[in-house]
Protein backbone atom coordinates (compact mmCIF):
# COMPACT_ATOMS: atom_id res chain seq x y z
CA UNK A 1 0.00 0.00 0.00
CA UNK A 2 2.93 2.34 -0.24
CA UNK A 3 1.87 2.95 -3.83
CA UNK A 4 -0.02 6.22 -3.61
CA UNK A 5 -1.61 5.80 -6.99
CA UNK A 6 -4.81 3.84 -6.87
CA UNK A 7 -3.96 1.83 -9.98
CA UNK A 8 -1.03 -0.57 -9.74
CA UNK A 9 1.45 0.57 -12.45
CA UNK A 10 2.84 -2.93 -13.10
CA UNK A 11 -0.60 -4.52 -13.38
CA UNK A 12 -1.79 -1.76 -15.71
CA UNK A 13 1.21 -2.21 -17.99
CA UNK A 14 0.72 -5.98 -18.25
CA UNK A 15 -3.02 -5.68 -18.93
CA UNK A 16 -2.41 -3.05 -21.61
CA UNK A 17 0.18 -5.29 -23.28
CA UNK A 18 -2.27 -8.20 -23.29
CA UNK A 19 -5.03 -5.96 -24.63
CA UNK A 20 -2.86 -4.66 -27.49
CA UNK A 21 -1.42 -8.04 -28.50
CA UNK A 22 -2.90 -9.32 -31.77
CA UNK A 23 -2.19 -13.04 -31.39
CA UNK A 24 -3.60 -15.05 -28.49
CA UNK A 25 -0.79 -16.42 -26.32
CA UNK A 26 -0.38 -18.32 -23.08
CA UNK A 27 0.92 -15.85 -20.51
CA UNK A 28 1.39 -16.09 -16.76
CA UNK A 29 2.63 -13.33 -14.45
CA UNK A 30 3.11 -13.23 -10.68
CA UNK A 31 3.35 -9.76 -9.17
CA UNK A 32 4.32 -9.00 -5.60
CA UNK A 33 3.84 -5.48 -4.31
CA UNK A 34 4.63 -3.74 -1.07
CA UNK A 35 2.14 -4.51 1.66
CA UNK A 36 1.90 -8.30 1.12
CA UNK A 37 -0.10 -7.76 -2.04
CA UNK A 38 0.00 -10.40 -4.78
CA UNK A 39 -1.42 -10.53 -8.28
CA UNK A 40 -1.62 -13.50 -10.63
CA UNK A 41 -2.38 -12.80 -14.29
CA UNK A 42 -3.01 -15.66 -16.69
CA UNK A 43 -4.23 -15.97 -20.24
CA UNK A 44 -4.73 -19.10 -22.42
CA UNK A 45 -4.40 -19.65 -26.14
CA UNK A 46 -7.78 -21.38 -26.23
CA UNK A 47 -9.50 -18.38 -24.66
CA UNK A 48 -8.59 -15.42 -26.79
CA UNK A 49 -9.39 -11.98 -25.28
CA UNK A 50 -9.97 -13.46 -21.82
CA UNK A 51 -7.59 -12.84 -18.95
CA UNK A 52 -7.83 -14.23 -15.41
CA UNK A 53 -6.70 -11.89 -12.63
CA UNK A 54 -6.32 -13.24 -9.07
CA UNK A 55 -5.67 -11.02 -6.06
CA UNK A 56 -4.39 -11.68 -2.56
CA UNK A 57 -4.37 -8.68 -0.23
CA UNK A 58 -4.29 -8.22 3.54
CA UNK A 59 -7.72 -7.33 4.78
CA UNK A 60 -8.26 -4.23 6.85
CA UNK A 61 -9.22 -5.76 10.18
CA UNK A 62 -10.65 -4.27 13.30
CA UNK A 63 -8.82 -4.82 16.54
CA UNK A 64 -11.34 -7.23 17.96
CA UNK A 65 -11.99 -9.43 14.98
CA UNK A 66 -10.16 -10.46 11.88
CA UNK A 67 -12.30 -10.80 8.80
CA UNK A 68 -11.85 -13.98 6.82
CA UNK A 69 -12.42 -13.46 3.15
CA UNK A 70 -14.00 -10.41 1.60
CA UNK A 71 -17.29 -9.23 3.07
CA UNK A 72 -20.38 -8.96 0.90
CA UNK A 73 -20.26 -5.18 0.45
CA UNK A 74 -16.68 -5.48 -0.87
CA UNK A 75 -17.74 -8.08 -3.44
CA UNK A 76 -20.62 -5.82 -4.48
CA UNK A 77 -18.22 -2.88 -4.88
CA UNK A 78 -15.83 -4.96 -7.01
CA UNK A 79 -18.72 -6.06 -9.22
CA UNK A 80 -19.37 -2.40 -9.85
CA UNK A 81 -15.97 -1.99 -11.59
CA UNK A 82 -16.87 -2.19 -15.27
CA UNK A 83 -19.49 -4.88 -14.81
CA UNK A 84 -19.53 -5.69 -18.53
CA UNK A 85 -15.82 -6.47 -18.63
CA UNK A 86 -15.22 -7.90 -15.15
CA UNK A 87 -16.77 -11.12 -13.87
CA UNK A 88 -16.04 -12.72 -10.52
CA UNK A 89 -14.97 -16.37 -10.74
CA UNK A 90 -15.92 -18.67 -7.91
CA UNK A 91 -14.18 -20.34 -6.30
CA UNK A 92 -11.10 -18.14 -6.36
CA UNK A 93 -7.73 -19.55 -7.41
CA UNK A 94 -5.91 -21.44 -4.66
CA UNK A 95 -3.87 -19.08 -2.52
CA UNK A 96 -5.81 -16.00 -3.60
CA UNK A 97 -8.92 -14.33 -2.19
CA UNK A 98 -10.50 -13.16 -5.42
CA UNK A 99 -10.31 -14.20 -9.07
CA UNK A 100 -11.69 -12.01 -11.85
CA UNK A 101 -12.31 -12.93 -15.47
CA UNK A 102 -11.63 -9.99 -17.78
CA UNK A 103 -13.29 -9.95 -21.21
CA UNK A 104 -11.26 -7.60 -23.41
CA UNK A 105 -13.66 -7.96 -26.31
CA UNK A 106 -16.27 -6.03 -24.31
CA UNK A 107 -14.03 -2.96 -23.91
CA UNK A 108 -15.69 -0.36 -26.22
CA UNK A 109 -12.99 1.67 -27.98
CA UNK A 110 -9.21 1.97 -27.95
CA UNK A 111 -9.40 5.40 -26.34
CA UNK A 112 -11.57 4.12 -23.52
CA UNK A 113 -9.46 0.98 -23.13
CA UNK A 114 -6.81 2.79 -21.11
CA UNK A 115 -9.45 4.24 -18.80
CA UNK A 116 -11.13 0.86 -18.28
CA UNK A 117 -7.84 -0.96 -17.70
CA UNK A 118 -6.79 1.74 -15.21
CA UNK A 119 -10.01 1.16 -13.31
CA UNK A 120 -9.40 -2.60 -13.29
CA UNK A 121 -5.80 -2.06 -12.10
CA UNK A 122 -7.10 -0.14 -9.08
CA UNK A 123 -9.08 -3.14 -7.80
CA UNK A 124 -6.93 -3.40 -4.67
CA UNK A 125 -7.59 0.21 -3.78
CA UNK A 126 -11.30 -0.41 -4.31
CA UNK A 127 -11.22 -3.44 -1.98
CA UNK A 128 -9.43 -1.58 0.83
CA UNK A 129 -11.43 1.60 0.44
CA UNK A 130 -14.73 -0.28 0.52
CA UNK A 131 -13.84 -1.85 3.84
CA UNK A 132 -12.93 1.47 5.49
CA UNK A 133 -15.88 3.20 3.84
CA UNK A 134 -18.25 0.63 5.23
CA UNK A 135 -16.75 1.03 8.68
CA UNK A 136 -17.11 4.78 8.52
CA UNK A 137 -20.68 4.86 7.31
CA UNK A 138 -22.16 2.04 9.40
CA UNK A 139 -21.72 2.19 13.11
CA UNK A 140 -22.81 -0.91 15.00
CA UNK A 141 -24.76 -0.67 18.21
CA UNK A 142 -21.96 -2.48 20.07
CA UNK A 143 -19.66 0.40 19.42
CA UNK A 144 -21.79 2.86 21.32
CA UNK A 145 -21.28 2.76 25.02
CA UNK A 146 -22.69 5.26 27.49
CA UNK A 147 -23.67 7.66 24.76
CA UNK A 148 -20.17 7.85 23.34
CA UNK A 149 -18.76 6.02 20.38
CA UNK A 150 -15.95 3.64 21.12
CA UNK A 151 -12.81 4.09 19.05
CA UNK A 152 -12.54 1.56 16.23
CA UNK A 153 -9.06 0.16 15.83
CA UNK A 154 -8.08 -0.60 12.25
CA UNK A 155 -5.06 -2.76 11.53
CA UNK A 156 -3.58 -2.96 8.09
CA UNK A 157 0.07 -3.46 8.87
CA UNK A 158 0.71 -5.32 12.16
CA UNK A 159 2.69 -2.45 13.72
CA UNK A 160 0.67 0.43 12.27
CA UNK A 161 -2.83 0.46 13.72
CA UNK A 162 -4.90 3.61 13.58
CA UNK A 163 -8.14 4.59 15.26
CA UNK A 164 -11.38 6.02 14.00
CA UNK A 165 -13.65 7.67 16.54
CA UNK A 166 -17.11 8.43 15.21
CA UNK A 167 -18.95 11.28 16.88
CA UNK A 168 -22.28 12.91 16.02
CA UNK A 169 -20.90 15.95 14.23
CA UNK A 170 -17.52 14.68 13.12
CA UNK A 171 -15.22 11.75 12.72
CA UNK A 172 -11.72 11.72 14.22
CA UNK A 173 -8.94 9.59 12.76
CA UNK A 174 -6.00 9.18 15.15
CA UNK A 175 -2.64 7.87 13.98
CA UNK A 176 -0.08 6.74 16.57
CA UNK A 177 3.32 7.23 14.95
CA UNK A 178 6.43 5.17 15.67
CA UNK A 179 9.92 5.21 14.21
CA UNK A 180 13.00 3.14 14.87
CA UNK A 181 15.64 5.86 14.54
CA UNK A 182 15.91 9.08 16.53
CA UNK A 183 16.68 11.17 13.46
CA UNK A 184 13.48 9.91 11.79
CA UNK A 185 11.47 10.99 14.83
CA UNK A 186 12.87 14.53 14.67
CA UNK A 187 12.23 14.84 10.92
CA UNK A 188 8.69 13.49 11.34
CA UNK A 189 7.95 15.92 14.19
CA UNK A 190 9.11 18.83 12.03
CA UNK A 191 6.77 17.59 9.28
CA UNK A 192 3.82 17.30 11.67
CA UNK A 193 4.44 20.87 12.85
CA UNK A 194 4.23 22.05 9.25
CA UNK A 195 1.09 19.93 8.72
CA UNK A 196 -0.63 21.56 11.68
CA UNK A 197 0.46 25.05 10.55
CA UNK A 198 -0.76 24.54 6.98
CA UNK A 199 -4.05 23.05 8.24
CA UNK A 200 -4.67 26.13 10.38
CA UNK A 201 -3.71 28.57 7.65
CA UNK A 202 -6.08 30.07 5.07
CA UNK A 203 -4.62 28.01 2.21
CA UNK A 204 -6.30 24.78 3.35
CA UNK A 205 -9.15 26.25 5.35
CA UNK A 206 -11.60 23.66 4.01
CA UNK A 207 -9.29 20.75 4.80
CA UNK A 208 -9.90 18.74 8.00
CA UNK A 209 -8.28 20.33 11.09
CA UNK A 210 -5.11 18.51 12.00
CA UNK A 211 -3.54 18.20 15.47
CA UNK A 212 -0.41 16.68 16.87
CA UNK A 213 0.23 15.77 20.48
CA UNK A 214 3.00 13.83 22.20
CA UNK A 215 0.47 12.10 24.48
CA UNK A 216 -2.62 10.04 23.52
CA UNK A 217 -5.71 12.22 22.88
CA UNK A 218 -8.68 11.92 25.27
CA UNK A 219 -10.68 9.90 22.72
CA UNK A 220 -8.30 6.97 23.14
CA UNK A 221 -8.60 6.65 26.88
CA UNK A 222 -9.03 3.03 27.83
CA UNK A 223 -7.11 1.57 24.93
CA UNK A 224 -4.23 -0.82 25.54
CA UNK A 225 -0.88 0.65 26.57
CA UNK A 226 0.94 -1.37 23.95
CA UNK A 227 -0.92 0.39 21.15
CA UNK A 228 -0.62 3.81 22.74
CA UNK A 229 3.12 3.74 23.40
CA UNK A 230 4.72 5.76 20.63
CA UNK A 231 7.85 7.84 20.16
CA UNK A 232 6.63 10.35 17.58
CA UNK A 233 3.29 11.31 19.08
CA UNK A 234 -0.28 11.15 17.74
CA UNK A 235 -1.67 12.86 14.66
CA UNK A 236 -5.43 13.48 14.53
CA UNK A 237 -7.69 14.55 11.68
CA UNK A 238 -11.20 15.81 12.33
CA UNK A 239 -13.28 14.83 9.35
CA UNK A 240 -16.67 16.40 8.95
CA UNK A 241 -19.62 15.47 6.75
CA UNK A 242 -18.45 17.65 3.83
CA UNK A 243 -15.24 15.60 3.52
CA UNK A 244 -17.06 12.28 3.04
CA UNK A 245 -19.99 13.25 0.86
CA UNK A 246 -20.22 12.09 -2.70
CA UNK A 247 -16.98 11.58 -4.60
CA UNK A 248 -14.89 13.07 -1.79
CA UNK A 249 -15.46 9.94 0.30
CA UNK A 250 -13.11 7.88 -1.88
CA UNK A 251 -10.36 10.51 -1.77
CA UNK A 252 -10.70 10.95 2.00
CA UNK A 253 -10.62 7.21 2.61
CA UNK A 254 -7.58 6.73 0.34
CA UNK A 255 -5.71 9.60 1.99
CA UNK A 256 -6.36 8.19 5.47
CA UNK A 257 -5.27 4.70 4.45
CA UNK A 258 -2.03 6.08 2.98
CA UNK A 259 -1.12 8.54 5.73
CA UNK A 260 1.42 6.32 7.50
CA UNK A 261 3.06 5.38 4.23
CA UNK A 262 3.19 9.06 3.23
CA UNK A 263 4.96 10.05 6.45
CA UNK A 264 7.54 7.28 6.10
CA UNK A 265 8.14 8.12 2.45
CA UNK A 266 8.58 11.81 3.25
CA UNK A 267 11.14 11.02 5.98
CA UNK A 268 13.06 8.76 3.61
CA UNK A 269 13.09 11.36 0.83
CA UNK A 270 14.20 14.06 3.27
CA UNK A 271 17.15 11.95 4.39
CA UNK A 272 18.12 11.40 0.76
CA UNK A 273 17.91 15.15 0.12
CA UNK A 274 20.13 15.91 3.13
CA UNK A 275 22.68 13.36 1.90
CA UNK A 276 22.81 14.95 -1.57
CA UNK A 277 23.30 18.43 -0.10
CA UNK A 278 26.11 17.18 2.13
CA UNK A 279 27.91 15.59 -0.82
CA UNK A 280 27.80 18.77 -2.89
CA UNK A 281 29.00 20.84 0.09
CA UNK A 282 31.85 18.37 0.66
CA UNK A 283 33.04 18.87 -2.93
CA UNK A 284 33.04 22.64 -2.60
CA UNK A 285 34.96 22.51 0.70
CA UNK A 286 37.61 20.15 -0.71
CA UNK A 287 38.05 22.46 -3.69
CA UNK A 288 38.61 25.39 -1.35
CA UNK A 289 41.26 23.42 0.55
CA UNK A 290 43.12 22.45 -2.62
CA UNK A 291 43.63 26.12 -3.39
CA UNK A 292 45.78 26.50 -0.26
CA UNK A 293 48.68 24.57 -1.86
CA UNK A 294 52.03 26.36 -2.34
CA UNK A 295 52.41 27.66 -5.92
CA UNK A 296 55.18 29.66 -7.69
CA UNK A 297 54.50 33.34 -7.61
CA UNK A 298 54.62 34.57 -11.22
CA UNK A 299 55.93 38.07 -10.31
CA UNK A 300 59.13 36.79 -8.75
CA UNK A 301 59.87 34.00 -11.29
CA UNK A 302 61.85 36.33 -13.57
CA UNK A 303 64.36 37.46 -10.95
CA UNK A 304 65.51 34.22 -9.33
CA UNK A 305 68.21 35.67 -7.07
CA UNK A 306 70.36 33.71 -4.66
CA UNK A 307 67.86 30.98 -3.93
CA UNK A 308 67.14 30.49 -7.61
CA UNK A 309 70.84 30.17 -8.32
CA UNK A 310 71.20 27.62 -5.53
CA UNK A 311 68.45 25.52 -7.11
CA UNK A 312 70.04 25.77 -10.51
CA UNK A 313 73.44 24.72 -9.21
CA UNK A 314 71.89 21.82 -7.31
CA UNK A 315 70.23 20.60 -10.48
CA UNK A 316 73.36 21.07 -12.58
CA UNK A 317 75.60 19.33 -10.05
CA UNK A 318 73.17 16.43 -9.78
CA UNK A 319 72.96 16.01 -13.52
CA UNK A 320 76.73 16.09 -13.84
CA UNK A 321 77.17 13.44 -11.18
CA UNK A 322 74.67 11.22 -12.96
CA UNK A 323 76.45 11.64 -16.27
CA UNK A 324 79.77 10.84 -14.68
CA UNK A 325 78.41 7.71 -13.05
CA UNK A 326 76.86 6.50 -16.30
CA UNK A 327 80.11 7.02 -18.14
CA UNK A 328 82.09 5.21 -15.43
CA UNK A 329 79.74 2.26 -15.66
CA UNK A 330 80.14 2.17 -19.42
CA UNK A 331 83.90 2.25 -19.15
CA UNK A 332 83.92 -0.56 -16.60
CA UNK A 333 81.86 -2.65 -18.95
CA UNK A 334 84.28 -1.95 -21.74
CA UNK A 335 87.23 -2.76 -19.49
CA UNK A 336 85.77 -6.08 -18.43
CA UNK A 337 85.42 -7.21 -22.07
CA UNK A 338 88.89 -6.37 -23.34
CA UNK A 339 92.16 -5.19 -21.93
CA UNK A 340 94.21 -2.64 -23.78
CA UNK A 341 97.75 -2.03 -22.74
CA UNK A 342 98.17 1.61 -21.60
CA UNK A 343 94.49 2.28 -21.50
CA UNK A 344 94.55 2.98 -17.76
CA UNK A 345 96.82 5.93 -18.21
CA UNK A 346 94.75 7.16 -21.11
CA UNK A 347 91.65 6.88 -18.99
CA UNK A 348 93.18 8.77 -16.08
CA UNK A 349 94.25 11.66 -18.31
CA UNK A 350 91.46 12.02 -20.79
CA UNK A 351 88.30 10.29 -19.53
CA UNK A 352 88.18 11.78 -16.04
CA UNK A 353 85.58 14.56 -15.80
CA UNK A 354 86.67 17.86 -14.28
CA UNK A 355 85.04 18.78 -10.97
CA UNK A 356 83.41 22.18 -10.77
CA UNK A 357 84.03 24.39 -7.85
CA UNK A 358 80.86 25.51 -6.05
CA UNK A 359 79.64 29.04 -6.30
CA UNK A 360 78.73 28.99 -2.62
CA UNK A 361 82.27 28.64 -1.38
CA UNK A 362 85.27 30.52 -2.66
CA UNK A 363 88.88 30.91 -1.82
CA UNK A 364 89.96 34.33 -0.89
CA UNK A 365 93.09 35.30 -2.72
CA UNK A 366 95.37 36.96 -0.29
CA UNK A 367 97.12 40.06 -1.39
CA UNK A 368 100.74 39.42 -1.55
CA UNK B 1 56.61 21.85 34.60
CA UNK B 2 58.05 24.86 32.80
CA UNK B 3 58.81 22.57 29.88
CA UNK B 4 55.20 21.36 29.76
CA UNK B 5 53.98 24.98 29.79
CA UNK B 6 56.25 25.80 26.88
CA UNK B 7 55.36 22.70 24.93
CA UNK B 8 51.54 22.82 25.26
CA UNK B 9 49.30 25.82 25.32
CA UNK B 10 45.49 25.91 25.26
CA UNK B 11 43.08 28.70 24.60
CA UNK B 12 39.26 28.51 24.54
CA UNK B 13 37.34 31.16 22.65
CA UNK B 14 33.61 31.26 23.50
CA UNK B 15 30.98 33.24 21.68
CA UNK B 16 28.40 31.90 24.14
CA UNK B 17 27.69 28.70 26.08
CA UNK B 18 26.82 26.80 22.93
CA UNK B 19 29.61 27.99 20.59
CA UNK B 20 33.24 27.40 21.49
CA UNK B 21 36.60 27.04 19.85
CA UNK B 22 39.49 25.22 21.54
CA UNK B 23 43.01 25.76 20.22
CA UNK B 24 45.75 23.48 21.56
CA UNK B 25 49.33 23.97 20.48
CA UNK B 26 52.37 21.76 20.65
CA UNK B 27 55.90 21.87 19.21
CA UNK B 28 55.09 20.80 15.68
CA UNK B 29 51.31 20.83 15.47
CA UNK B 30 48.13 22.62 16.32
CA UNK B 31 44.70 21.23 17.13
CA UNK B 32 41.56 23.32 16.60
CA UNK B 33 38.25 22.00 17.92
CA UNK B 34 34.88 23.59 17.26
CA UNK B 35 31.56 23.36 19.05
CA UNK B 36 28.77 24.38 16.65
CA UNK B 37 25.59 26.14 17.71
CA UNK B 38 22.54 23.82 17.87
CA UNK B 39 19.33 25.65 18.71
CA UNK B 40 16.87 22.76 18.58
CA UNK B 41 16.56 19.01 17.97
CA UNK B 42 16.47 19.39 14.20
CA UNK B 43 19.68 21.46 14.11
CA UNK B 44 21.19 18.95 16.50
CA UNK B 45 20.65 15.97 14.20
CA UNK B 46 21.59 17.95 11.09
CA UNK B 47 24.86 19.07 12.68
CA UNK B 48 25.67 15.56 13.87
CA UNK B 49 24.92 14.03 10.48
CA UNK B 50 26.83 16.65 8.51
CA UNK B 51 29.95 16.73 10.66
CA UNK B 52 30.04 12.96 10.89
CA UNK B 53 29.77 12.85 7.10
CA UNK B 54 32.77 15.16 6.79
CA UNK B 55 34.80 13.38 9.48
CA UNK B 56 34.37 10.00 7.78
CA UNK B 57 35.92 11.57 4.67
CA UNK B 58 38.76 13.24 6.60
CA UNK B 59 41.41 11.99 4.16
CA UNK B 60 39.98 14.33 1.52
CA UNK B 61 40.61 17.28 3.86
CA UNK B 62 44.05 16.23 5.16
CA UNK B 63 43.84 18.64 8.12
CA UNK B 64 40.60 17.18 9.49
CA UNK B 65 40.51 14.64 12.32
CA UNK B 66 38.27 11.57 12.05
CA UNK B 67 37.11 11.95 15.64
CA UNK B 68 36.45 15.24 17.37
CA UNK B 69 38.03 15.97 20.72
CA UNK B 70 36.12 14.70 23.75
CA UNK B 71 36.91 16.68 26.87
CA UNK B 72 34.94 14.38 29.14
CA UNK B 73 32.22 11.71 28.73
CA UNK B 74 29.54 14.40 29.03
CA UNK B 75 31.05 17.14 26.92
CA UNK B 76 32.92 17.18 23.66
CA UNK B 77 33.46 19.20 20.55
CA UNK B 78 31.74 18.64 17.21
CA UNK B 79 34.73 18.73 14.87
CA UNK B 80 38.53 18.95 15.17
CA UNK B 81 41.38 19.95 12.88
CA UNK B 82 44.96 18.81 13.30
CA UNK B 83 47.51 20.98 11.52
CA UNK B 84 51.08 19.73 11.55
CA UNK B 85 54.35 21.22 10.34
CA UNK B 86 54.08 19.12 7.18
CA UNK B 87 50.80 20.78 6.33
CA UNK B 88 52.40 24.18 6.84
CA UNK B 89 55.17 23.25 4.41
CA UNK B 90 52.79 21.97 1.75
CA UNK B 91 50.17 24.68 2.11
CA UNK B 92 50.26 28.42 2.48
CA UNK B 93 49.62 29.36 6.11
CA UNK B 94 47.49 32.38 5.50
CA UNK B 95 45.30 30.43 3.07
CA UNK B 96 45.00 27.60 5.59
CA UNK B 97 43.74 30.03 8.21
CA UNK B 98 41.28 31.47 5.69
CA UNK B 99 40.08 27.96 4.92
CA UNK B 100 39.36 27.17 8.56
CA UNK B 101 37.51 30.45 9.10
CA UNK B 102 35.55 29.89 5.88
CA UNK B 103 34.81 26.32 7.00
CA UNK B 104 33.31 27.57 10.26
CA UNK B 105 31.10 30.06 8.43
CA UNK B 106 30.06 27.46 5.85
CA UNK B 107 29.02 24.96 8.52
CA UNK B 108 26.66 27.43 10.16
CA UNK B 109 25.30 28.55 6.81
CA UNK B 110 24.81 24.98 5.58
CA UNK B 111 22.97 23.86 8.73
CA UNK B 112 20.63 26.86 8.51
CA UNK B 113 19.96 26.25 4.82
CA UNK B 114 19.32 22.55 5.39
CA UNK B 115 16.83 23.31 8.15
CA UNK B 116 15.04 25.85 6.00
CA UNK B 117 14.92 23.47 3.02
CA UNK B 118 13.54 20.66 5.16
CA UNK B 119 10.78 22.87 6.55
CA UNK B 120 9.92 24.12 3.06
CA UNK B 121 9.70 20.57 1.72
CA UNK B 122 7.54 19.53 4.68
CA UNK B 123 5.19 22.45 4.06
CA UNK B 124 4.82 21.58 0.38
CA UNK B 125 4.08 17.93 1.13
CA UNK B 126 1.58 18.88 3.85
CA UNK B 127 -0.21 21.29 1.49
CA UNK B 128 -0.51 18.68 -1.24
CA UNK B 129 -1.76 16.09 1.24
CA UNK B 130 -4.44 18.32 2.71
CA UNK B 131 -5.61 19.40 -0.75
CA UNK B 132 -6.77 15.81 -1.28
CA UNK B 133 -9.56 16.44 1.20
CA UNK B 134 -10.80 19.61 -0.44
Amino acid sequence: MACFERASPALKQILLQLYHSDKPSAVEHHLHEFGSLQYHIQSYVSEARHVYLSISTPILSTGSSTLHGFPRYTIETVKGICHEVVQIVEPAKTGYQLTLKLDFSKIPRKKDAVKVITEISSVQAVILSSQLRELLTNVNAEEISQGAYKPIKLVYHPNEPFYVVKQPAKLTAVFPIRFKEDSDIVIAKAFFQELVDVGNSGVCARAPPCYWSPIPPPELRGESMKDLSTNAGFVSFEISARHIEGKKLDKTVWSLLNFNALVKYHVKCTKGFVQRRMRSRLESLVEALQQTGIEEDHNTAKVKGHRGMKKLIKVTKGAMKMKRWNLTKKIRRIRSRLRIHGFKRFQRCWLKLPSFSTVMSYQKIEKS
Amino acid sequence: MVLSLILSFQVVICRNEAEKCLIETSINSLRISLKVKQADELENILTKKFLRFLSMRAEAFQVLRRKPVQVCPFFGYDISFLITNYHCEEMQKHKLIDFIVQFMEDIDKEISELKLSMNTRGRLVATEFLKQFI
